[in-house]
């Protein structure tokens, strides 16, 4: 803790960063409730109303809809993938990564060639043609599908972090002793392991946001009225001369939650690979 | 060599063997869809007979694997297919030119990206810590942030609707070629620029840190040969590995970009034409698109595995010899 | 390494700035008319797609067609008909029109064109209209007859729609008629880049010397509305069809370029009669009541009402002849609870409405109802799709839905095929039987008080029961100020042989 402490200290940046980070997750809870606008209530008297009018902190739309309501609602389903997104595709990275690594052999063989294939599709091409053909995205299956797409590079890492471990002396004693696989694996090696992973899962997390807001770029994201960061800078990119706000607001609200997290995710590394 | 030549057959048989699944899986993927390819053509109001004897006509009703084996088999030969909506246009004949457009923007975009990232990586990376790394690294650690759209918006409405200089939209004029009309590449390119900047100029700029730290390059210095020469000539070398493998390892972010960035413009290459098959739910157009991506991403990767492989065991050599 | 690379983007910048100058320069003498239009589907005629409008009135030509400015019939391929009592209608054909593959337009192709709608193999939309017709008797070779089953006074309209362009009888369009369609209209197709463009030249052996008035058509088929007047603003096209009343605000800022209005569309709001919940009248009745028109015309058009959006709860434009002007009923948000509960849903409903989403006005309306309606407990789940998808998979098939209608100039046209309970796409299932009988009232009934007097007790019957809210907007075009005399009447169908190029 006080090494932590002491990064910190060393990385003024890194507190901003969590900072940030802090205050859209703060954002993203309480936000709506403080909130003198609902997200889609047209107000029809200030429609492309410049900021601070009609206390519309950031303006309006073209639909008179208020601008930080939307983008604050949007920050809920965007968190919400994006965490998800994070925590699945690094389960699920650690479980396939892990047993590859830990059977080795046959198994091995399979699991480098399945991952081999699964990567040959680039992941955002991947998910806007599964997306694009099942229509109507929800919060659930836009979930699944970028933490599919994402697995094979959580799972590499995993197998990686599990290879350089598997010869350790405890993992040894632990055979002798006649543990199970399954808790050699997780509770044995995983302890061992958990820093390269978080450190994986921080730069999913940013990457799954970047991701997102392209899919609803891609009109393939989130269905309206639900307010999508990436949707919001496309749908006013025709209003743009005229009310710039409403693609300037969304556009930092992606830039400042991934410059954020990616600065977070590179004092994570420092801190936890340093540690060991 | 040998080995290196084995290794390549051996990578080159492997690409074969994933194209063959890959094509397998994007075939059942499209099968998904919800909805019928016989309404889609026809249309709601289609009558019931109508609808069966298209079904009929084209094998929509065979099993899944005789369609599989007949899609794959014409690929093979070359023939894509038909696109649904346009009876009697090979997809081959739309598709190759978008193609053609599409690598151009990338090797554009690559041919920017890469020299002025590397630059950019190694300066931040000797001025370790002083005003033009602080500049450097934190411009990259912001396009890095920025999805190509947002970027794309930004540089949009500066250089297209505010000056004037650059075309807001990549649409090439009836009757010319690309070539007439490079500057509808410019805006695009840099838009993906923009986000690979960030990361290949950082990970050139640590890895040029580690390098510049390593004893060899402390004994260079003692040696007294000039700072330029170290760096250009002992440095850049071994610190441009791992910059090669992060390039690599981002193709397919590019490839996704290109998407993105070729629907913003309006580029006339497959990223957009695969998005409009998605909006019109163009079967065969889809499974082209989808499976020509692949190719070419495979093909990518694969040349940037080979071309580490091939620098890589020199450098090891020239390690050993410090 | 380095000097490479400055190297090469020096020669980037270089070489992609000669070219755009080079590019400038090329003026050519010719006139050209340059259109962004959205990418077309098929292009032969029959099937529903209609994003090849600009196509099938260039290349293709009607019988009749409509007045851009009067509203009238005019004659093109046809020079004059007649009918004595609306069964039997002999058509006289213009003599020396020839196809563009040189051969003899005659009687001949109209009875295919008109013989193919009942073709099963290709499910033609006019298959219903013209299953009226009993024989076609080629007469001469400019000489056709038409006899109906019934009387239809209003049957020539028909030949109006954007359908039934005549196509040659001697011609494969079958295999051809996607890449190398052929037709008899004003400009001939040179080259197609399927969804990229189209290179249309003047026909030069066009039956009416003065026209075309430009010596080509230049087509580009951009899918994204922002590009396609990105290039306009830019000079690269001079018409952009269908742009969204946003881009018109920013557009009449701008010098150069004007923003018109040919025409009013429709967007439907279908309350469909025969699934939950708007199965019950109640709860068609409450929904109305929940609507508030001024707020609906500012923020789907930012317009006020009665200048630019009209409103009514029936099928037909207020500007229309036939329109009876029954007075909105006034949202009432308690009347509107109260016939929920008396329909059995005292805590509001739940109801899925799909829409077009990249269709002009469609995200708009489906929010704007949502809000609306929600005060009254009704809780609108939005589905959105493009519009391929939404026509192709999910309209004429869900509980509520948002389309965009063209009007037809005779508004039985739109009768039998939206509101007739046998109608192709009777999208709201409307299944009345006296709607049904006034529709064939109207259709057979020659004086036209006597119909007009049906046209209003229909619309009283929707206002009471009717499946349908109604929310007109105007479809908007973009020109450039070079752009002369654009046309383009209710049909839809441009006619860009009459504009010119300064």
């Amino acid at each position: 803790m006080k090494y932590v402490l002491y990064q910190l200290k060393r990385h003024p940046l890194a507190i901003i960063a969590i900072l940030v980070i802090l205050g859209w997750i703060f954002l993203a809870f309480a936000g709506p409730s403080l909130l003198s606008y609902t997200y889609t209530e047209m107000d029809s008297t200030f429609q492309m109303a410049p900021p601070g009018v009609n206390n519309h902190l950031l303006g309006t739309d073209a639909l008179g809809r208020d601008i930080l309501s939307r983008i604050i609602v949007g920050s809920r389903s965007i968190l919400t993938v994006a965490l998800f997104t994070s925590i699945l595709s690094t389960i699920l990275g650690i479980i396939l990564g892990f047993s590859a690594g830990y059977f080795g052999k046959a198994f091995d063989t399979l699991f480098l060639r399945s991952m081999d294939i699964l990567m040959s599709i680039p992941p955002l091409v991947l998910s806007m043609v599964v997306l694009g053909i099942l229509g109507d995205s929800t919060i659930a299956s836009l979930t699944l599908i970028v933490s599919i797409a994402f697995i094979p590079a959580t799972a590499r890492v995993s197998r990686g972090v599990l290879l350089s471990e598997k010869s350790q002396e405890y993992v040894q004693a632990a055979r002798i002793r006649g543990e199970s696989h399954v808790y050699i694996m997780f509770a044995e090696i995983l302890p061992n392991t958990v820093g390269p992973i978080i450190v994986e899962a921080t730069a999913r997390f940013a990457y799954s946001i970047m991701m997102v807001a392209s899919l609803g770029f891609l009109g393939v994201g989130l269905q309206p009225p639900t307010p999508d960061w990436g949707m919001m800078v496309i749908e006013n990119r025709p209003i743009i001369a005229d009310a710039p706000w409403t693609v300037l607001f969304p556009a930092l609200a992606i830039a400042s939650l991934v410059i954020a997290i990616s600065i977070f995710s590179d004092f994570i590394s420092k801190v936890l690979i340093h540690e060991r | 060599m040998n080995s290196y030549l084995s290794t390549v057959f051996s990578k080159v048989g492997s690409l074969l063997a994933t194209l063959l699944v890959i094509s397998l899986i994007i075939f059942s993927l499209v099968e998904l869809m919800p909805g019928d390819v016989a309404q889609m053509i026809l249309g709601q109001s289609a009558t019931e007979e109508s609808l069966r004897e298209l079904r009929q006509a084209r094998g929509l009703n065979d099993p899944f694997f005789t369609r599989y084996g007949r899609w794959i088999t014409g690929v093979l030969r070359g023939d894509l297919g038909d696109s649904i909506y346009m009876q009697g246009v090979p997809i081959s004949s739309i598709l190759w030119r978008k193609v053609g457009h599409s690598l151009f923007l990338a090797l554009t975009a690559f041919i920017i990206f890469v020299p002025v990232s590397i630059v950019l990586g190694v300066i931040a990376g000797v001025k370790e810590k002083k005003a033009a790394d602080s500049i450097i690294s934190f411009t990259g650690l912001a396009t890095m942030a920025l999805p190509e759209f947002v970027s794309g918006v930004i540089l949009i409405s500066i250089f297209a609707v505010r000056l004037k200089w650059l075309p807001i939209v990549s649409v090439i004029p009836i009757g010319q070629t690309l070539f007439q009309n490079l500057d509808i590449l410019i805006l695009p390119a840099l838009s993906i620029t923009f986000v690979m900047f960030g990361y290949v100029s950082r990970m050139q700029r640590s890895s040029m840190i580690i390098v510049m730290n390593s004893d060899y390059i402390k004994a260079a210095r003692l040696k007294g040969l000039p700072e330029r020469y170290i760096i250009f000539r002992h440095a850049l070398r071994n610190a441009l590995l791992p910059t090669i493998t992060i390039i690599g390892m981002n193709m397919g972010w590019l490839f996704g970009g290109l998407i993105v960035v070729e629907t913003l413009f309006g580029f006339p290459g497959m990223g957009s034409l695969l998005m409009t098959a998605i909006k019109t739910r163009d079967v065969p157009l889809i499974e082209a698109c989808v499976l020509l991506i692949t190719v070419i991403f495979a093909l990518s990767t694969m040349t940037t595995d080979l071309l580490y492989g091939y620098l890589n065991p020199r450098i090891r050599f020239k390690g050993g010899q410090r | 390494m380095k000097k490479i690379a400055v190297f090469l983007v020096v020669v980037l910048l270089f070489s992609s700035l000669l070219f755009a100058g080079g590019a400038a320069e090329q003026e050519s003498t010719k006139k050209s008319l340059r259109v962004a239009t959205q990418v077309p589907g098929l292009i032969t005629m029959g099937i529903w797609d209609g994003q090849a409008f600009a196509l099938n009135s260039s290349i293709y030509e009607y019988l009749i067609e409509i007045d851009a400015n009067t509203g009238e019939l005019v004659p093109v391929l046809a020079t004059d008909w007649e009918t004595e009592d609306g069964k039997t209608w002999v058509f006289n054909l213009r003599e020396g029109v020839t196809f563009h593959d040189g051969s003899a337009f005659t009687a001949e192709d109209v009875k295919y064109t008109i013989e193919r709608t009942q073709d099963p193999e290709i499910g033609h939309l006019k298959k219903n209209d013209f299953a009226a017709v009993e024989q076609v008797e080629i007469i001469d070779d400019y000489t056709i007859a038409l006899h109906l089953e019934k009387a239809l006074p209003t049957f020539i309209y028909l030949f109006t729609d954007y359908n039934m362009g005549i196509l040659s009888s001697e011609y494969d369009y079958a295999s051809k008629g996607e890449m190398y369609p052929m037709g008899t209209g004003p400009f001939i197709l040179k080259e197609i880049i399927p969804k990229e463009s189209a290179y249309l030249v003047k026909n030069e052996s066009y039956w009416d010397p003065e026209l075309p008035k430009v010596d080509e058509l230049l087509l580009y088929f951009v899918g994204d509305i922002d590009a396609s007047v990105s290039m306009l603003e830019s000079g690269e096209v001079d018409v952009v069809p269908q742009i969204s009343p946003i881009i018109k605000k920013r557009l009449d800022q701008q010098e150069g370029i004007t923003v018109v209005s040919p025409y009013q569309e429709n967007r439907f709001i279908a309350l469909v009669q025969d699934r939950e919940p708007f199965n019950d009248n109640r709860v068609r009745l409450a929904f109305k009541y929940a609507m508030d028109p001024q707020v609906i015309a500012r923020s789907v058009a930012q317009m006020e009402l009665n200048e630019g959006v009209f409103y009514n709860e029936s099928f037909i434009l207020n500007e229309q002849a036939e329109y009876l002007d029954i007075p909105f009923r006034g949202r009432d948000i308690e009347k509107a609870k109260e016939l929920l509960s008396e329909a059995g849903y005292p805590d509001g409903l739940s109801v899925d409405l799909y829409y077009a989403s990249d269709h002009p006005y469609g995200k708009e309306l489906s929010q704007t109802i949502k809000e609306l309606s929600a005060d009254a407990g009704f809780e609108l789940n939005l589905k959105g799709f493009t519009r391929d998808v939404y026509l192709s998979q999910h309209w004429l098939n869900v509980p509520m839905s948002i389309t965009g209608w063209g009007a037809r100039v005779d508004v039985s046209m739109l009768l039998s095929y939206a509101y007739h309970s046998e109608g192709p796409w009777n999208e709201s299932h409307m299944n009345n039987p006296k709607v049904d009988e006034l529709i064939d009232l109207i259709k057979a009934e020659v004086d036209y008080d006597t119909r007009l007097g049906y046209y209003h007790e229909l619309q009283r019957i929707f206002f009471e029961e009717g499946t349908v809210i109604n929310v007109q907007v105007p479809y908007l075009v973009a020109l450039s100020d070079k752009v002369v005399d654009y046309r383009q009447p209710l049909t839809m169908l441009p006619q860009y042989k009459y504009t010119d190029i300064k």
